[in-house]
This record gives structure tokens, C-alpha cells and sequence, in this order.
């Protein structure tokens, strides 16, 4: 019986880092997984949840449960921000006793971050992947400690064939992007920006891998304001490389 | 011991809790069980060594070794006057009378502040100590003043074994119903300039601890 | 700093961070998360010890009634008085009416967040009550007439030099940058108002409602001086501070300087019960214990802010806040700043007042990790997010109308899937001109809040094509 998952690309996923779910669909198919893609998917609402529009996540949650409530399968998304929203904050979304409610309760428990499915619903740790390159791994936050995502990623990315995992200073302080903090306190984003490219730039790797859309856009833009040419990549990424297609995909940043 | 029948603020408070003068409250929630004490010479060493680690200075003596003991002790901290509590422990030490004899000008631990502030040394015995933090504990009352420890440049404190407790659940056990308690953990010190530890900011700089056996 | 602000602009400050700020500041941090964390490991029931104190701070909170009936009782019974301070002005007025009793003409302070908060030191100083702050880092910025860059150590920020030429100014004696000679100075001056003052006035870290006991800590012996040498003793606390008993205090204690600076206890804790009751003993004739509300029966209300009176003002989730390590104390505009002055201050000075600190986060959650009596300060910032943007049962919303109506023209473009896509389809077409090696470095307002940091990138979305490519 195949295993198949609903793929939540998520707005920013999809806006800026096609690449990155190409690769997540060609790994899951090479493990054996079936891809559905309900294609009526927008956004899951985080960024107005936590500008405090509440409702207004109502609405867009509701739609979103509507969505990917249609098939059983489980929901697969390459965010850890985004399956935060779904699983902790979806049910706060709507009274308890409401139908809503029970959806977003009975979803939550079948949505996965990328890492969390390979590792704990998969069972795997070795995908396959060949990328011979000096890397330095950052938490995101809400993987982290929203969805206590310690872990897996490293565990993944540490069977990768050639890569070698380099160490980083404050490897689980904010990057600075937190959503809409961004451009509310830009001044503050920067400066933590600023702190997390130099621990980068000091660590001797060649790039910088992490889990998450928002942290990708603010580290990567960060390095390029720099004036370095490392790039930002997403975990996805590397563990979709390999020696037949010569792993990173060009387009990437 | 009746209470005032108007409280508006508690009333206020009630509303918001919705509560009403009576209501059952459920037990309070568990607290952790004490540490277990180690053999009395463990517990004697934590505690000297916790001590040290704070700048304390300790000393294990027999009575036979106070004289020159205090008579290091005075020369380091260049003691002119001293102050010490009335207590029967310290007077069957003769720790008065040792220090007259050494040329130090006793002030009554009863003296006005002024005065007391004069004073370089002040000595007092422990109710309770603790190992694990290397903290000691002073229950105060009219023949225990809690200036002594608190206003001299340098408080020697005199401690016998049998004041170890395990943790604070001990003492606290035993010290809950007397009025006044003061946790000494080291000599004063700040970090409040650049974070530069600092020693002596309002109370004793040094802390020596003499445990007697 | 003390007075209370009538709008903090966090915005305003941090648009032009002072660089020597976050330097002193991330040194302060950085020392005590290093102790912190090597006194966490020693401890293997950690964890148990912040669930435990989570607990029965919060049951202590739900019943607070009932403990402060008790507390106020044993105050009594100990010899104390205990007076009842709906808000601010009522704790003033009468910590203000004990004084002028007393004829106090000098009053000496223990470090105190509760009367900070009440803006005590103006209201003695107008009396004409001359009031000395104790604790060095305090007595520091009173001299100096700023707030606090951090909750433990206020003046951080301050250079030894700067220190020696403030002593040398207001004091009037030769004051070298040495810290161990200014501190001397500071022992000296102080000790003449500590034999001298009439009134000693504290906080309180802790109140045991089983004995009446006022429980206070400190590293300097100022606390001590405060409640030992003079003949009254006032003490300020809020009412959120009740423990039920002695043996909550063996969990607490236990955390609180671990959390702090990663001292296993704290110097000084002192358990006071009352006055003294030997004429020798020394301590004060006279105590009284003032219990302020000022707001904070209203948060009790709240079943989800409610937890943030569980705090013990440990100050930890300063240190690993990135946020605050970035900007320091003074941009909360108020006495308490870090996580926690972003969820204290909007609730008692209310939403209008502080609505910028509830986004003064990028909600990455390090506070929550810490914070020994576990408060879910990321759940407590969006649930405040929410008042000031659409308000709720206890403030109307006070976000701008401009600001709501985007929010839902943005629901309403991502919340029809066709619109949605097509946007999606028009995007890189429109900002084709912005374009350059993949990137966007400078865009047009409201973008331009991101790229004047750095650039953005470029529009490519093209899943849904290669999707609906592979499945033909």
C-alpha cells in the first residue's frame, strides 16, 4: 500500500523557492511516497495571526482546512513555521465544540514538517543524497522550539554522503525574520541579521542550510548585503542532491 | 483576631477570580522532595568548599587553636574594635576575652549605630547551615542583634557540625515560626560596575568561618 | 524613568540603536546565561523544579484571595500593619502618610520594581523626603537620572570613567575609574544614610502567606541595611508576589538566582516577620507592608494573560532574548523591558499606551525555554497582538484603521484561490524591472522596509506549471 501526502507548499514556499519543492517531491517519490497537491492551497494565515488578526487567520485557517481536509492523507509542508500555525494555533482559532475545532484538531495531528515525516513517520535517515560541501546548519526557530524539531534535520543531513557539517556559533539564536517583525522593527531585524551572517561568515562553511522559507530569504539576503556569495539553502535541497543530478539545482540562491 | 469588613481592593480581587469569601481552595501542588545528605564529614566539606568558592574563608579548630587564629585574623583584617553576640556559645569560647586580650577594644553589640559602625569585626555563632550552596543561616532575637553580621567590615561566624542541614526544607522546618532569619551566602559583592565583581559593597567584606570540633 | 509614560515609542528608539547599548548589555547576558547554564547542568531535576514552581504559582494566583487574607492575617499577628493599595496613587499616598507619621526627613531603598512602578521616589523627593537608592547600580542611575538598561544590573551601559566622573560631580570627592574605589565611595556614602535614615523602604521578593513573611534578596547587604537600621520599615509589594508557604520557597529559591546570574542563592535573603520584638535585637519598631493591586486584578481576569503575574522577575528571559540583547532596557520605555516588559507593561499601562511592545518580537521563542516558572510569554505577546489589532472583552483596538483595513484586503486576495494564483502569475511579470541576479535590492514603500536592509528575492514562482506538467 503506498504511502501518499497531501503537499502544503506554503505562500513563501511557493513564491520564492520553487526548487525547493521540486526536490521535496522527487525525494518522497524515490522513498516510495505518492504526491497530491491540492491545488485551491493559498496561504495558512500565519503572518496575520501573528500581526494579532485573528478572524481574519479564521477565515483563511477555515478555507485551508476545507483544502486539505478533502483527502485523508497526511500533509507534508517544507516550513516548520507554517505546521506551528496549523498544529498549535488552528484549534486556539476556533471555540472548542465548534466542527472547526475538531477539523483543526483532527488535521493537526497528521500534519508534518519535511524532516519530522523522513525521520518519524518514515522511519528514514539515509534518503540517498551525495553533496560533497562544507555546511553549517541554522535552527529556525519555530521548528525548533515550536514543533521541538532538535534533531532531525541534523540527523539527515549528517547521512548525506561528502557533506561535512560545520558547527555555528549561537546555531539556534533568531535569525530576525519573525514574519512581520521584519519590516515592523527593521532596524531591530537587522541587527539580528547582522549577528547571525557573521557567525556564518566566521564559520568557514561554504553555505549555510536551514529549514525554513522566512529565515532562507533574511540569511541569504543578509549575505548578499554582505557582499559574500555564500548562499542559503534549504535542507531540502541537499538531501535532494545527488550524483546524477549534480546536486545543487541551478536557480537556486 | 478579626479583619476589617470593608476591603475594597480584596473585594475587587474576588470579582475578578470569581471567587467568594469561603470558597474551597484545592491543595497546593507539589514541591520537590529535600536533597539527601551524604556522611557528616561530605556535608562538612561541601559546605567548606562551597564557601571558599565565595571568597569565604574557613578554618576547622579546636579550642586550643582560637588564640592564634584570631590572632591571624586580626592582623590580616587589621582589627581595631570588635562587637560579639552575648551568647552563651561564644562565652564558653571566651572569644571576649581572648580578643581583650589581644588588644581589641570591645563595643557592646547594644551600642547606638553609630558606634556599631565603628566596629572592624563582628562575631556571631550559626543556627543553620546549608552544604549544597554553602549558606548560612542566623535566626536573630535580643541576645542575637542582626548588626553584628551585618555592619562590621568582617563578620566571623562560629559554627558547630550539628548546624548542617540537608536542604531548606530542614531549616526552614524549623525556622518558619521564629520572626526574623538572614541567609548569608559569601561576603557582600556587586558586579554592577563593567560586571567587575566587587567585595564589601554595603555588608562584610570578608567572611571567615571557623567550625569548631 | 519611574514616571509612568503615557506612549512608548519602541519604534522610535530602536531606528537608531546607541552602539555602546548592546555591547554592555550582550556582556551582561552573556556572563550570566554561561553561569546559568552551568548551574542547569548540576541539576538533573531541573525541569521538575519550573514545573513545580509553573504550578503552584499559578494555583496561588487562582486562590489569591484566599492567600492574601492569610498573609494579611500573620502580618498582624507578626506586629506588622498591612495596608491595601488599590493603584499607584494609593500606595504613594500612603506610603506618603506612614512617613509624614514617622516626621521621616531621609529615606533609604532597597532595589524595588513594585515602587518603580508606582514612581515612589518623586512623590518622597516632592514631599521634601530626601530618599537614597541603595543598591549600587541604582544609586548609580538615580545620580545619573536615567532608567535601567537591564533588570539586574541597571547600569551596565556605563563605562567605569563615566561612573568616576558622575561620583566626582554629585558627590563631590575624587572618584578614580576603579570599580573596587567607586564602590568603596558608594559603601561610605551610603552608610552615613544607612545609620542615619529614618525610614528603610523595600520591595519583596516573596510573601509567605503561612507566616506573614516578607522575603527579600539581595547580593550587597542593602537589603538588610534597609530593613535592620532604621526604626520604620515600609515595604511595597504586589500582590502577585504571595506564595502559599515556606515550602514553595524550598522550589523557588531554588530557581531564582540559578535563573538570575547563575548564583546557586543570592548573597543576602532575608525572612522578615514583622518588626523586631527585642529592644536589642535591632530591626525596625515599626513595619508595614503595603499590598498593590494597580492593575493587577484585571489581568487575573484574563485566563491566558494571567500567567504573567507567575513572574518572579528573575530577569532571564532578558538574556536570551535577541530582541532585547539588540536594543537594551531603554527601549520598553519603562522600568521593566525584555519579554517580559512586553507582556507586563501593555497590560498595566494598557494597550494604547504600550501597543508597540507586543511586536517587539520576532516570536522565536527562547524566553519560554527559561523562564523558571514557565510563563508562554510567545502565547501571552500574540494573545496582546490580538487586543491592540482587533480588540477584545478588555481593551478596544487601538491599531489604525489603515492597518485593519489591509489586513483584510489581504485575507480576501488569499482567501480565493483563482485571484490568488493569478497574482501569483503576475508577480514576477511586474517586478521584472527590480530583478537583477536572482534579486531585488530596492523596491518601492511599503517593500522598501525590507529591502533598505537587504535585498529581496526575486518572484519565480512556477510550481503549479511543473506540477501540472508531470501529471499529463
Amino acid at each position: 500500500m503506498t504511502q501518499k501526502v497531501q503537499l502544503f507548499i506554503t505562500c513563501l514556499g511557493e513564491q520564492f523557492y520553487p526548487t525547493v519543492l521540486e526536490g521535496m517531491v522527487t525525494l518522497l517519490e524515490r522513498l516510495g511516497v505518492e504526491c497530491q497537491f491540492p491545488n485551491a492551497q493559498t496561504c495558512c494565515g500565519q503572518p496575520f495571526y501573528n500581526s494579532g488578526f485573528q478572524s481574519e487567520a479564521g477565515k483563511l485557517a477555515k478555507t485551508w482546512l476545507q483544502t486539505f481536509g478533502q483527502s485523508e492523507a497526511p500533509i507534508v509542508s517544507p516550513s516548520g513555521s507554517c505546521v506551528d500555525m496549523v498544529r498549535h494555533h488552528y484549534p486556539e482559532l476556533f471555540p472548542a465544540g465548534t466542527p472547526e475545532h475538531a477539523q483543526a484538531v483532527a488535521i493537526a495531528q497528521r500534519t508534518y514538517e519535511f524532516t519530522e515525516y523522513l525521520v518519524h513517520v518514515l522511519n528514514v535517515t539515509d534518503v540517498g543524497a551525495y553533496f560533497p560541501h562544507k555546511v553549517t546548519y541554522h535552527a529556525s526557530c519555530h521548528g525548533l522550539r515550536g514543533l521541538g524539531l532538535r534533531t532531525e534535520a541534523k540527523q539527515l543531513l549528517g547521512a548525506v554522503r561528502g557533506l561535512e557539517m560545520i558547527p555555528l556559533n549561537e546555531e539556534e539564536t533568531c535569525c530576525g525574520f519573525g514574519g512581520v517583525f521584519s519590516v515592523v522593527y527593521p532596524e531591530v531585524s537587522r541587527a539580528m541579521m547582522q549577528n547571525k551572517v557573521q557567525n556564518i561568515l566566521a564559520s568557514g562553511a561554504e553555505m549555510v542550510v536551514a529549514s525554513d522559507a522566512g529565515c532562507l530569504m533574511n540569511i541569504g539576503g543578509g549575505l548578499r548585503k554582505a557582499g559574500s556569495s555564500m548562499r542559503a539553502v534549504h535542507t531540502i535541497e541537499i538531501l535532494a542532491a545527488s550524483e546524477s543530478n549534480g546536486g545543487l539545482k541551478r536557480g537556486a540562491q | 483576631m478579626t479583619i476589617p469588613t470593608s476591603n475594597p481592593v480584596l473585594e475587587n480581587l474576588r470579582r475578578s477570580l470569581g471567587r467568594r469569601p469561603g470558597d474551597p481552595v484545592p491543595p497546593r501542588p507539589a514541591i520537590l522532595p529535600p536533597r539527601p545528605a551524604a556522611a557528616p564529614e561530605a556535608e562538612l566539606d561541601l559546605l567548606l568548599s562551597e564557601i571558599t568558592k565565595l571568597s569565604g574563608v574557613t578554618q576547622r579548630l579546636t579550642s586550643a587553636e582560637i588564640d592564634s587564629a584570631l590572632s591571624a585574623l586580626l592582623l590580616a583584617q587589621e582589627v581595631k574594635k570588635a562587637t560579639l553576640w552575648p551568647t552563651p556559645g561564644l562565652a564558653e569560647l571566651k572569644i571576649e576575652t581572648r580578643l581583650r586580650q589581644l588588644g581589641v577594644e570591645i563595643v557592646s553589640p547594644y551600642a547606638d549605630k553609630q558606634a556599631l559602625g565603628q566596629c572592624d569585626l563582628g562575631v556571631t555563632e550559626v543556627s543553620f547551615a546549608l552544604p549544597e550552596t554553602g549558606t548560612l543561616a542566623l535566626l536573630s532575637d535580643g541576645e542575637r542583634p542582626r548588626a553584628v553580621s551585618l555592619v562590621p567590615r568582617v563578620h566571623l561566624a562560629i559554627l558547630r557540625p550539628s548546624a548542617l542541614r540537608a536542604d531548606l526544607h530542614q531549616i526552614f522546618l524549623e525556622a518558619k515560626n521564629h520572626h526574623y532569619m538572614i541567609f548569608i551566602t559569601g561576603p557582600s559583592r556587586t558586579a554592577d560596575i563593567e560586571l567587575t565583581v566587587t567585595l564589601g559593597v554595603h555588608g562584610p567584606k570578608a567572611l571567615y568561618v571557623w567550625v569548631m570540633e | 524613568m519611574s514616571e509612568r509614560p503615557t506612549y512608548i515609542k519602541f519604534g522610535e528608539y530602536t531606528e537608531h540603536i546607541p552602539a555602546n547599548i548592546p555591547a554592555a548589555v550582550q556582556q551582561a547576558t552573556g556572563r550570566f546565561l554561561g553561569l546559568r547554564q552551568m548551574r542547569v547542568s548540576e541539576m538533573p531535576q531541573w525541569e521538575e523544579l519550573r514545573q513545580a514552581a509553573s504550578n503552584i504559582r499559578l494555583h496561588t494566583l487562582e486562590n489569591l484571595d484566599f492567600y492574601l487574607e492569610k498573609l494579611e492575617q500573620n502580618v498582624r499577628a507578626a506586629g506588622g500593619q498591612v495596608h491595601w493599595a488599590a493603584d499607584a496613587a494609593q500606595a504613594r499616598a500612603t506610603v506618603l502618610e506612614i512617613a509624614k507619621e514617622h516626621n521621616v526627613k531621609l529615606a533609604v531603598k532597597v532595589k524595588s520594581m513594585a515602587t518603580e512602578e508606582i514612581g515612589l521616589n518623586h512623590a518622597l523627593e516632592a514631599a521634601g523626603i530626601q530618599t537614597y537608592e541603595t543598591d549600587l547600580g541604582e544609586f548609580i542611575i538615580q545620580l545619573m537620572g536615567t532608567g535601567p538598561s537591564h533588570i539586574i544590573v541597571p547600569a551596565v551601559h556605563l563605562k567605569k570613567e563615566e561612573i568616576a566622573e558622575l561620583f566626582t560631580q554629585k558627590l563631590g570627592v575624587e572618584a578614580p575609574p576603579d570599580p573596587v574605589k567607586l564602590t568603596a565611595i558608594a559603601r561610605a556614602t551610603l552608610r552615613e544614610k544607612f545609620l542615619s535614615a529614618e525610614m528603610g523602604v523595600s520591595g519583596g521578593n516573596f510573601l509567605v502567606a503561612e507566616t506573614g513573611t516578607l522575603v527579600i534578596v539581595t547580593n550587597e547587604g542593602n537589603g538588610r541595611m534597609c530593613t535592620t537600621m532604621p526604626d520604620l520599615h515600609v515595604a511595597v509589594v504586589g500582590i502577585d508576589k504571595v506564595v502559599p508557604d515556606w515550602e514553595t520557597l524550598t522550589v523557588l529559591l531554588k530557581l531564582l538566582a540559578r535563573s538570575a546570574t547563575g548564583q546557586k542563592l543570592s548573597t543576602y535573603t532575608a525572612f522578615i516577620s514583622g518588626p523586631r520584638r527585642a529592644a536589642g535585637e535591632n530591626g525596625p519598631k515599626e513595619f508595614h507592608l503595603v499590598l498593590l493591586d494597580n492593575g493587577r486584578s484585571k489581568i487575573l481576569q484574563d485566563p491566558v494573560a494571567r500567567e504573567t503575574l507567575k513572574c518572579i522577575r528573575c530577569g532571564c528571559c532578558l538574556n536570551v532574548c535577541p530582541v532585547y540583547k539588540n536594543v537594551g532596557g531603554f527601549a520598553y520605555g519603562w522600568f521593566i523591558s525584555g519579554p517580559v516588559g512586553a507582556i507586563f507593561s501593555p497590560q498595566i499601562l494598557g494597550t494604547e499606551a504600550a501597543r508597540e511592545l507586543p511586536f517587539a518580537s520576532s516570536l522565536c521563542g527562547a524566553c519560554a525555554d527559561v523562564c523558571p516558572v514557565k510563563i508562554p510569554i510567545p502565547k501571552i505577546l500574540l494573545h496582546l497582538r490580538r487586543r491592540v489589532v482587533e480588540g477584545d472583552e478588555f481593551a478596544p483596538a487601538s491599531a489604525p484603521l489603515m492597518v485593519r483595513a489591509g489586513a483584510k484586503l489581504g485575507t480576501f486576495a488569499l482567501g480565493v484561490p483563482w485571484l490568488y494564483r493569478f497574482g501569483t502569475r503576475l508577480l514576477p511579470i511586474f517586478t521584472a524591472p527590480f530583478r537583477k541576479d536572482g534579486w531585488m535590492s530596492s523596491l518601492p514603500a511599503p517593500a522598501n522596509l525590507w529591502t533598505k536592509v537587504r535585498p529581496f528575492p526575486a518572484f519565480r514562482a512556477n510550481f503549479r506549471q511543473w506540477w501540472a506538467k508531470r501529471t499529463k
